[in-house]
């Protein structure tokens, strides 16, 4: 019977294990009014002369979200400045694959 | 009324309907991508349900709740588990059409948030699969050894979940009430085992 009680408990440490060992994925941009933001067909025109292969532009924290292949032909989702157009994050499946250094 | 509500496919009905919304976003040509997360939820939620369940019936009769529901549902928690089962499976193979590579497939199973529900779904294949009167019938009390498996699916899940959204906030929302009764059930059990030495 006591290793009945025993796989919960496993389950209840490795839950707390498992919440303290992230780093967040989401980005946010101080990027203002988008009147100021460059346009989805730019970003695309730009990063697709980079290599990138865009499947699908959404907008998330006031960045432009990327979904496609970055140029060395991974898979991924991007995070990118709409002023700027740079690129700031690259993740697979909430995997950090790049960061822009702050 | 009575008569509708105890019947087994009113149960599976209920069961089947967050997949109505799903089926007909996909048969209207929507990206599969947007309903993995819908289909996965669901799962998890279906199996943090079943796994509540006992600790919830404990905490119950403790307390002089009433046990009705939770009996009603207990005597449900086969189809509960084979409910989560089907929403694992379509949130497999959405993210199979998704994806439509096997090389993309393979480049992303390493990480932490793939592989965890790839084992997970490995975990539930048997368990959804002998989830029938044959099955419990012929296995016994290896049964319910083998159906203890859902919590090792569940710490994958877990896993799987945090990682993926790359924020524990969700998964956690999930499984905190499930932890709570778990530990619950321990605290409860040590009592329980305490008075009993006392006694002897």
């Amino acid at each position: 019977m006591t290793q009945t009680r025993i796989i919960p408990l496993i389950l209840l440490v490795s839950l707390l294990a498992a919440g303290n060992i992230y780093a967040t994925g989401r980005m946010s941009c101080d990027s203002g009014d988008k009147s100021t933001w460059k346009t989805k067909a730019e970003l695309i025109e730009k990063i697709t002369a980079d290599g990138w292969t865009v499947r699908k532009v959404k907008e998330d924290g006031g960045c432009y979200e990327v979904y496609g292949r970055d140029p060395e032909d991974r898979r991924v989702e991007a995070y990118f400045d709409p002023l700027t157009l740079e690129n700031l994050l690259i993740a697979r499946r909430g995997e950090i694959l790049y960061k822009k250094a702050q | 009324m009575k008569k509708i509500l105890n019947h087994p496919w009113f149960f599976w009905l209920i069961l089947a309907l967050p997949s109505i919304p799903m089926t007909l976003a996909l048969s209207q040509g929507s990206d599969p991508e947007g309903l993995l997360h819908p289909s996965g939820e669901f799962s998890a939620r279906l199996m943090i349900i079943a796994m509540m369940l006992t600790p919830l019936l404990l905490l119950c009769r403790n307390m002089n709740w009433k046990t009705g529901w939770v009996l009603w549902l207990l005597k449900r928690r086969r189809a509960l588990g084979v409910a989560a089962f089907c929403y694992a499976l379509l949130h497999t193979l959405l993210y199979i059409l998704d994806m439509w590579s096997l090389q993309d497939m393979l480049a992303e199973l390493p990480t932490p948030g793939i592989w965890t529900g790839w084992l997970a779904f490995a975990i539930f294949i048997p368990l959804a699969l002998t989830s029938n009167s044959i099955s419990v019938a012929a296995l016994g009390n290896r049964w319910k050894v083998l159906q203890r498996g859902v919590y090792l699916a569940a710490l994958f899940t877990l896993v799987h979940w945090i990682f993926v959204h790359n924020n524990p906030g969700p998964a956690l929302v999930h499984f905190v009430p499930l932890a709570v009764l778990e530990i619950y059930r321990i605290v409860q059990f040590a009592k329980h085992r305490n008075a009993e030495t006392l006694s002897t």
